[in-house]
């Protein structure tokens, strides 16, 4: 790790206003809970000259239930706490499920919600300083003639990485939105519409936000009445791995039929994927053994594959069965 | 109890009042409280931080280099290449140690290797066997990329009798380079601030003798350097000699006058401090319909990197009818193999237990009675058999064939046997001394890397004594004590453990004569149990412990040990199982049990013997789920060096394990045990995996990829 | 060791520099030196010449900024210490190398977050040490190893790895103990899975896991409440 100058605002505001305006990591780099951060620092991925620290910052590890029934998240709010809140529990397991198997109870313990959805990838690649991969500013996605076991399969080129947060495809099901706070003012966009593909100006970030933002929290609406809800993570190694493949499925059911389904995957492209041809394929329709074959096959139709991960499919295929038979059952 | 003879014996394993038994570590209130101290924890007066600069690469050249950055970072005090520009690097780890950078505090450190600007030519890197083989391919050793080609039997005879064999295998088997993995990593803190001495601390598997090495380094006498490892963070026999980091920080030491910590960090020790060497393992076995093992042909490589890596000669345990085999070693520039955990052995093991239930699945048999047909010793029979039924082999409804899955889960048993040498060294002197005060202190310069080496000397002599094994101290870990063995091929059990019962026997045989006017008897009939010093037969006359040493006077009763060749054996077995379970839908592989059986001759401490057990199962199952070095096939850069991408199995993972004692065995006499508990039991998990669902992975680790590569279920 | 690059001038700046190391330096954007406490904390130069929190102009008015060495105030096992540390110093590396005497039981094994060895108990949770901030400790209440019983005096669950040997080498050992001790202090007498869980997040190489876990519920069965210590 290198030296650097530790900020603490006390104000939103005033963490913007310590963020440079040009994606320039060696100037100044966000702090939230630091799990990722860390390792980052540690390897020499970033060295910036400042670390700006948002635990300064009052209020913003609150968790608010509004008067509507909707759930707003500080970007602080730490991955256990939500984990354990019993109205997530209770309202909106697929949030609670995603935020028990993040790491390993240290790192839910510090861990936030603001740094899970903002966490950069672990493609082996990227996270070897010695590797300028071309999310890194080189000129070659080493991964994708590469070790890409862990790669994507969906959404992939020009890099291949998948995003790793847990949090994020759950939140998207959910519907739910960031709002980012930076010097020009906040605004609020759909955490479907947050993250990037690589293809879509996406290379060297994940994500729209700009250089000079904070994501200050995350707003989940209110559910429609009905809702049954899962997070299924495969790892491979159990006790603590990231996700190989996960699913974040909601599911609204009257008298057998399905009346709504959004389904999103985790682990296996650069975003969080949602699947929505396949969600259409389940409304109107029981979950039977077609209709599940029909939709995991949708899923992953646009599976592209690299040398060493063509497994992601069919255990793809496998999580989404699981989770369509848990629900329906 | 114990009994007076002229020379010390164990007796049989019914008699002790203490071995044999349960006995907790001595230092385990010391090692649960933190208060133990390692290597990585000594903190000296004016002690600096060294970090070694490592070139990522396997082969490269410097083009530029710059040290002045680092140099210029507040605390840093001494930053400098020892390759100059122009200069190559051969291979990755010892080779790749480029320069140093020593700071006040580890932090600086940190940021002076940030400064450290170091421009590469990467050179083609030969990280693969294919890539080593390949014609034209940069040479890696000095004798060729292929060395130490060996071979025995005649092909000739083998492939006749396959053309007779009912059920003939065909297989290759691959078996990735693993590492150690010891939590506390290598490294040294040397003690040296000028004059004619040093103190080295060592995270070592050897310490006697040790001293010499860094003797040399510093160029001083050897008698004059003291090495000390009072505990050691994990070895699993990658921890001999001091390395170039033993070298480097004796070298900083020198010219900085000041003690130096210098530990690898996590990173560097998967780059530059040895593995398991890989293997890949060309097969043709076969077997007649009853039963017999007829014909087997290997053709082997070794992947030991610039190492020439480790593979016992085919058949291995097994009795084949005949056998052709033809090793060779395919050196890649990659850090060299190291001694690990029953060298060779784990690696024979999975292609020759996946061979052997091919073959019997082959014939439909059942692969115990198919083993215990080709297997000649008796006593794999009785292990066998036991494991058998521990796992409950006997009530599982598919034997001879593999299950057919339902509801995409599926469940298997595996097996899979283990033999080792158990040998020992003649090198150990104990000494004992009892104090007037009734204090017992047993010194030798063994170490304890975990194995409960410290456990062992206490309770021996407590024994002796009739003690409890906390009220004998032990001074163990210093090359200053009597010497003892390294700590590798499991030989610290037989080579401590006689000379340790020799001055133990020998401290109570002079206390004996002490007494024995007192008790007005001969010394021949003083016996020691339970704290008192009685006569034989009339425990009338007796008297504590306690009054007992009174009578030593003002000097405590000194008395050495040394080895006794017929308190120890050698040659051991085993036995494992494992029963996993297969979610052919996500291609899980859960072990839901597993079983060990373990002969060592007297039980010397039955609780660490288990201990050793089920961490040997442990490792193989970590081993057979999880582990494998991954380098940029392009680069060389290594990409699993972290314990993030370097999975070893957690809590998560861990199934009912079962460690047996085989006390059928009924020696008199001690031998380690712990390598061969390490030898089968990823051969069980994947011989399980087969019986369940019959897929046959013949490449570790078995992954959910894996499995689902198998299962054929890409779409 | 081999000669090195560096000429004449270099070595002058060189010596120069190790004289200087223990220092440290002004920096930030705003003016004066605020020698108050940090937010639920304190923080005061460690010298004269040294520095430390700074104030950062508007609209971080109220912006603390850390540089170079500077002292801050934990609260470790109940007592009050104060450490010199650098904004990247660790929680780990303050306790092994910076307070006095230094607190070798939390061990460093990967240094990323992945073992668990560096475990400590932060306001009644378990964390990675090395993946915190010193800076970002001062307020809350830490627990280590060190605070967690004695050789003379053990702790229910150290007991209990003793007696069911739940320790080999015991490198990962300090850590699965405290991980072990924030779990029966949330769950009392917790089951094999929530144990499991729970310690998911710590790695032994030797294989002690199943005793481990074995002494967990042991120690949870024996009926010691929760929070005891």
């Amino acid at each position: 790790m290198n030296t650097f100058d530790l900020q603490k605002p006390t104000s939103i505001e005033g963490a913007a206003a310590l963020l440079p305006t040009s994606s320039d990591s060696r100037q100044a780099v966000l702090l939230a809970g630091g799990q990722d951060l860390l390792g980052e620092l540690k390897d020499g991925l970033v060295e910036p000259e400042r670390v700006v620290n948002l635990k300064g910052v009052a209020g913003l590890d609150a968790m608010n239930w509004e008067a509507d029934g909707s759930l707003t998240l500080g970007a602080l709010v730490t991955l256990q706490s939500l984990a354990e809140e019993p109205r997530v529990l209770e309202e909106m397991a697929v949030l609670a499920e995603a935020a028990q198997q993040v790491g390993s109870p240290q790192i839910r313990s510090v861990g936030t919600v603001g740094g899970n959805l903002n966490q950069r990838p672990r493609c082996w690649y990227y996270r070897n300083a010695d590797s300028v991969c071309l999310k890194k500013g080189g000129t070659h996605c080493f991964a994708q003639l590469g070790e890409n076991k862990y790669n994507a399969i969906l959404g992939g080129g020009p890099t291949y990485i998948v995003h790793p947060s847990d949090l994020a495809p759950a939140l998207v099901a959910l519907g739910a939105s960031a709002v980012l706070v930076s010097p020009r003012g906040r605004r609020t966009v759909l955490l479907s519409e947050y993250y990037l593909l690589p293809a879509d100006d996406g290379i060297t970030r994940e994500t729209i936000r700009e250089p000079d933002e904070v994501l200050a929290s995350v707003h989940v609406p209110v559910q429609r009445q009905g809702m049954r809800s899962t997070y299924i993570k495969f790892r491979e190694r159990g006790s603590y791995d990231w996700a190989l493949s996960s699913v974040a499925l909601c599911l609204w059911m009257s008298d057998g039929m399905t009346t709504g389904a959004r389904l999103v995957l985790g682990g296996v492209a650069p975003t969080p994927w949602r699947c929505e041809s396949s969600e259409l394929l389940l409304v109107g329709h029981a979950v039977d053994e077609q209709t599940i074959r029909r939709v995991v096959d949708e899923a992953l139709r646009q599976a592209e594959p690299l040398s060493d991960n063509a497994y992601k499919v069919p255990l793809t295929k496998g999580l989404v069965t699981r989770a369509l038979q848990t629900l329906a059952s | 109890m114990t009994s007076a003879r002229n020379r010390p014996e164990w007796g049989s394993n019914d008699t002790h009042a203490l071995l044999n038994s349960d006995i907790p570590r001595v230092d385990g209130p010391e090692k649960v409280t933190g208060r133990a101290i390692y290597t990585h924890d000594i903190r000296l007066p004016q002690m600096v931080y060294a970090r070694l600069v490592v070139c990522p690469y396997p082969r490269a050249k410097i083009k530029s280099q710059s040290y002045r950055k680092a140099r210029k970072v507040p605390g840093v005090v001494h930053g400098a290449p020892f390759k100059e520009v122009g200069d190559s690097i051969a291979f990755q780890g010892a080779d790749g140690v480029v320069g140093a950078i020593v700071a006040e505090t580890p932090e600086a450190a940190a940021a002076g290797l940030c400064g450290v600007k170091i421009d590469y030519e990467v050179l083609e890197p030969v990280v693969t066997p294919e890539d080593a083989l390949a014609p034209g391919a940069p040479v890696v050793g000095r004798r060729g990329n292929v060395t130490g080609l060996s071979s025995s039997g005649d092909r000739a005879e083998v492939e006749a009798a396959l053309s007779e064999c009912a059920a003939v295998v065909r297989g290759t088997f691959r078996v990735p380079v693993q590492h150690h993995v010891s939590l506390e990593t290598h490294g040294v803190v040397v003690d040296y601030r000028g004059g004619n001495e040093a103190t080295v601390y060592f995270s070592t598997q050897g310490v006697t003798g040790s001293n010499r090495e860094f003797a040399s380094h510093l160029d001083l006498p050897s008698e004059n350097v003291r090495v000390v490892a009072h505990n050691v963070g994990g070895g699993f026999g990658a921890k001999f000699g001091g390395g170039i980091e033993g070298r480097i920080a004796c070298e900083l030491a020198l010219e900085l006058r000041r003690p130096v910590h210098l530990m690898l960090t996590r990173e560097d020790e998967f780059l530059m401090a040895g593995n398991r060497s890989g293997s890949e393992q060309r097969v043709i076995a076969g077997a007649s319909r009853d039963g017999v093992f007829k014909a087997l042909a290997v053709e082997a490589d070794r992947h030991g990197g610039v190492g020439r890596g480790a593979l016992p000669t085919p058949p291995y345990i097994y009795s084949v009818g005949n056998t052709y085999s033809e090793i060779r070693s395919v050196h890649t520039a990659t850090d060299s193999s190291r001694a690990m955990r029953a060298p060779g052995h784990p690696q024979a093991s999975f292609a020759m237990e996946s061979v052997l239930d091919e073959l019997a699945y082959g014939i439909n048999m059942d692969p115990v009675e198919f083993r215990k047909k080709n297997l000649a010793d008796p006593v794999y029979h009785r292990q066998l058999d036991r494991v058998a039924k521990e796992i409950g082999w006997l009530e599982h409804p598919h034997r001879t064939q593999p299950g057919v899955p339902e509801n995409a889960l599926a469940v298997g048993i595996g097996f899979g046997v283990a033999i080792w040498g158990s040998r020992s060294r003649d090198i150990t002197v104990v000494d004992v001394r009892i104090g007037p005060d009734g204090s017992v202190l047993a010194a030798t310069g063994v170490q304890d890397i975990g194995q409960g080496a410290r456990t062992l000397v206490a309770a021996i002599v407590a024994e002796e004594l009739g003690l409890a094994a906390h009220e004998v101290s032990t001074d163990i870990g210093d090359s200053r004590l009597p010497p003892s063995v390294a700590s590798g091929g499991s030989v610290t059990t037989g080579s401590l453990g006689p000379s340790v019962k020799d001055g133990a026997f020998n401290a109570r045989v002079e206390l004996a004569k002490r007494i024995a006017p007192m008790l007005d008897a001969e010394p021949e009939e003083i016996r020691f149990a339970d704290h008192r010093v009685f006569v034989e037969g009339d425990s009338g006359r007796s008297v504590s412990w306690k009054q007992a040493c009174a009578s030593l006077g003002k000097d405590p009763l000194q008395v050495s040990g040394r080895f006794q060749p017929h308190l120890r054996d050698q040659g051991i077995h085993g036995a494992q199982a494992a029963k996993v379970e297969v979610d052919l839908l996500t291609g899980r592989v859960t072990v839901l049990k597993m079983v060990s059986i373990q002969d060592q001759g007297l039980p010397l401490n039955r609780m660490a013997i288990r201990s050793q057990m089920n961490g040997g199962m442990i490792q193989a199952l970590s081993f057979a789920l999880f582990e494998e070095r991954v380098l940029d096939k392009k680069t060389g850069l290594m990409l699993s060096g972290n314990l993030e991408n370097y999975k070893i199995a957690g809590c998560g993972e861990m199934p009912e394990l079962v460690a047996i004692i085989d006390d059928e065995d009924t020696r008199e006499a001690v031998m380690g045990m712990a390598e061969a508990s390490n030898i089968p039991g990823h051969s069980a998990i994947g011989n399980a995996i087969y019986n369940a669902c019959g897929l046959r992975l013949r490449e570790m680790p078995f992954t959910p990829a894996r499995v689902l590569q198998a299962k054929g279920g890409m779409s | 060791m081999t000669p090195d690059d560096r000429s004449p001038s270099e070595q002058d700046e060189l010596d120069e520099l190790s004289g200087l190391s223990r220092r440290s330096f002004l920096k930030g954007a705003g003016g004066g030196v605020v020698a108050g406490a940090l937010a639920g904390g304190l923080a005061q130069p460690s010298t004269s010449e040294g520095v430390v929190p700074q104030e950062a102009s508007a609209p971080g008015a109220s912006t603390v900024s850390l540089s170079g060495r500077h002292q801050i105030a934990l609260q470790v096992n109940g007592e009050q210490v104060l450490v010199d540390v650098e904004p990247q110093t660790t929680l780990l590396g303050a306790l092994r190398h910076h307070v006095s005497p230094p607190m070798t039981g939390t061990k460093e094994v990967c240094d990323r977050g992945s073992c668990g060895a560096c475990t400590v108990i932060v306001d009644g949770r378990p964390v990675y040490s090395c993946m915190q901030l010193a800076d970002d400790m001062p307020g809350h209440a830490i627990r280590t190893i060190e605070g967690i019983g004695t050789p003379d005096d053990l702790s229910p669950v150290q007991e209990e790895f003793c007696r069911f040997d739940g320790l080999m080498c015991g490198f990962c050992t300090p850590g699965f103990i405290v991980a072990s001790t924030a779990c029966l202090e949330k769950h009392g007498a917790p089951d094999v899975d929530t144990i499991k869980r729970e310690l998911s997040g710590n790695v032994c190489r030797c294989g002690t896991q199943t005793h481990i876990i074995r002494a967990v519920q042991a120690a949870g069965e024996s009926g010691v409440l929760k929070g005891e210590r």
